[in-house]
């Protein structure tokens, strides 16, 4: 990082809010759609100062499934956000960004639609997070532990963890409850004393 | 241990019956002047369970807890192990609890959790295959069901070995002997035979004093008279039924629960039976706690693995000779972890000079024994009722007989659930006879102002 002020949230949650609807497009997948990912990805590492994808990377970003679909959206909306001039200010970020949009974007695409990224506060601001913690990178004024739990807090992939933890304690629940009126446990052992 | 003449059913109950065990089944249950039996049930002890028993057995002679201030470091071991296991261990122990410092702010458990919440209690992983359930009586306030595993009822057998002979008393436990019958004497309950695996197919029976279950008093002399059980557990009620219908046995010992024994009773049964009359305290969800010492002075804790309090109403243990709730902490049912769990029963720590390190229980106020009576005069037991109760979905029940003989219920429902009072009213009415009267009303507070009194009669 040649930048030496820390990264300010609000203008950067401020900048999904202005996504423009080029990064909402349809993603192109199976001669379908017309946003290719892949070549919005690799200008955007040119501009970071890195290197374009070769033909290899590529292929991360493209996809014939449409169940990748959300997932390549999100990717375009996380490009605007690394679009943004204090990342193509920094010039070294290319190689972590990669990275993010390759690997950390899959779990969140599996849970929230890519337009809660833009439409909602709470996703932009986890957006936001996630990308500024994939560069090693906290909000201005805050501290590690801060930002940490602040990220927590927003987590989607925490709070579908909880569902379905919950969602499990209901099922269980469910089975114990059978289980406790079968005839067999019903029937007990026997005791060789009243209690 | 394969045996062909055990039928799939009965092994099915008993996993390790053996030819000679079956064939003392057969003998109780077939004997000619047998009661009318009417339930069938074993033991599900499988052989790994008898290590365990084993272990258990050597253990509570070898490890008697030489009292403690808080519990024990492996009862916090236990629970520190459960935390993350069980739901409402995680909810009322915040991460990093310091249980040895802060015990006494730990939140106490209730029956209520028991009757609402079992599945925050159950472990989160627990193997539910061998899961068995008992229905509380309902004497006590609560109908609840409590999940058990068939080795921790196993366990208990060693609990009573060990009381008999802190008594003198040494029952010989083999295929040839009938070692014990339970005896109650109620309107209406389950009487079954049965060999234990623990007790190497020693016999048992479970037997109702009551004349419907019985052609003539004579018959039952004489079935008692000629299984000779070595020793007889029951309630008072059956006890005195024994007195009355002039059982000719000699037992080496008779261990009364379920309700409290009195000084009268228990010098009569002495007399009547020429046997020591241990009083045994013990509830289906926290198993044996407590036995009367053999020196008459109190009753000794029983199990060395749990850890028993005496709390007040804000959950604080109190003063030593100070009353208050007797709290139980352990966790030998796998499926009923308990974290200072109230049990309703009252009473005072006390040490007793030249006694164990442990104080003793003095002054136990458990389950009244009381007795109403039906339009007829006949008695009826609270188990009765508790039975009635148990149809519906009640938290706590609370049933005045008046002087007039008439009986006011007040029944608290879980939050939400409908109970049909008609019914209950119509059941009771059917119990207590013609021309009997039952006032049946809902009380959603009944119990929140301290301990209830389920049963209480105010007949002279």
């Amino acid at each position: 990082m040649t930048s030496s002020e820390p990264p300010v949230l609000d203008r950067l949650t401020h900048r999904l809010t202005e996504c423009p609807a080029e990064f909402l497009a349809e993603p192109r997948i199976a001669g379908s759609g017309r946003i290719h990912v892949d070549a919005v990805v690799s200008d955007l590492l040119v501009d970071l100062g890195g290197q374009p994808l070769t033909v290899d990377e590529a292929r991360t970003f493209q996809s014939a499934s449409s169940k990748d679909r959300n997932l390549l959206r999100l990717v375009l909306v996380a490009t605007w956000l690394m679009h943004d001039d204090f990342f193509c200010e920094a010039r070294n970020v290319a190689a972590a960004v990669q990275d993010w949009l390759r690997g950390g974007l899959a779990e969140l695409a599996a849970l929230v639609s890519a337009d809660q990224f833009v439409g909602d506060p709470d996703r932009r601001e986890e957006l936001v997070r996630l990308g500024l913690a994939a560069l090693g990178l906290r909000p201005a004024g805050e501290t590690p532990e801060q930002a940490a739990d602040r990220l927590k807090t927003l987590s989607s992939v925490e709070r579908a963890a909880l569902i379905r933890e919950t969602k499990a304690q209901i099922e269980r629940a469910r089975v114990l409850r059978r289980k406790m009126e079968e005839e067999a446990a019903r029937e007990a052992a026997a005791r060789v004393t009243r209690e | 241990m394969s045996s062909s003449i055990v039928p799939p059913a009965r092994r099915a109950r008993n996993p390790l019956i053996t030819e000679a065990g079956y064939s003392l089944l057969q003998r109780i249950t077939q004997h000619p002047l047998a009661p009318k039996w009417n339930y069938e049930v074993g033991d599900r002890v499988i052989a790994a369970d008898l290590q365990d028993v084993e272990l258990f057995r050597a253990a509570l002679r070898a490890e008697r807890s030489p009292g403690s201030i808080g519990p024990p470091p492996r009862i916090r071991d236990w629970i520190r192990s459960m935390h993350d296991r069980v739901t409402l261990f995680g909810e009322r122990l915040a991460e990093g609890f310091d249980l040895e410092r802060d015990w006494a702010y730990v939140p106490t458990m209730n029956r209520e959790d028991i009757a609402v919440r079992i599945d925050k209690i159950v472990p989160a992983g627990v193997d539910l295959t061998r899961m068995i359930v008992y229905d509380t009586s309902g004497t006590t306030g609560h109908a609840i069901v409590v999940p058990y595993h068939p080795v921790t009822m196993a366990q208990n057998h060693p609990l009573l070995e060990y009381v008999l002979s802190r008594y003198g008393a040494s029952p010989k436990f083999d295929h040839d002997h009938v070692a014990c019958f339970n005896v109650g004497a109620q309107a209406s309950t389950v009487v079954f035979p049965m060999v234990f695996s623990v007790w190497k197919q020693a016999g048992f029976a479970k037997v109702n004093l009551h004349p419907r279950c019985w052609a003539e008093v004579e018959q039952a002399r004489q079935f008692f008279e000629d299984l000779a059980p070595q020793f007889i557990t029951g309630d008072p009620v059956g006890f005195a039924e024994m007195i009355r219908w002039e059982i000719p046995i000699r037992p080496s010992a008779m261990v009364s629960t379920a309700v409290a024994l009195s000084a009268g009773l228990k010098a009569r049964l002495e007399a009547s039976f020429g046997c020591p009359v241990i009083d045994y305290y013990s509830s289906t969800e926290t198993g044996p706690i407590a036995y009367a010492c053999p020196d008459g002075r109190g009753m000794c804790i029983l199990p060395h693995d749990i850890y028993v309090e005496i709390v007040d109403a804000e959950g604080f243990p109190v003063t030593e000779g100070e009353r208050g709730e007797i709290a139980v902490t352990g966790g030998r049912n796998p499926y009923l972890p308990l974290l200072r769990y109230r049990t309703g029963d009252f009473g005072r720590f006390e040490k007793v000079p030249g006694g164990e390190a442990q104080p003793r229980i003095f002054d136990l106020e458990a389950r009244e024994a009381v007795v109403f009576r039906a339009a007829d005069g006949s008695a009826v037991s609270p188990v009765d009722i508790g039975r009635i109760l148990r149809l519906y979905p009640v938290v706590m029940h609370e049933l005045v007989q008046r002087g007039d003989g008439s009986c006011d219920l007040a029944i608290r429902p879980p939050a939400g659930a409908a109970v049909d009072e008609e019914e209950i009213k119509r059941r009771l009415e059917t119990l207590f006879g013609a021309g009997s009267s039952v006032h049946v009303t809902i009380d959603e507070n009944l119990g929140e102002s301290g301990k209830s009194r389920p049963f209480r009669s105010e007949l002279t």
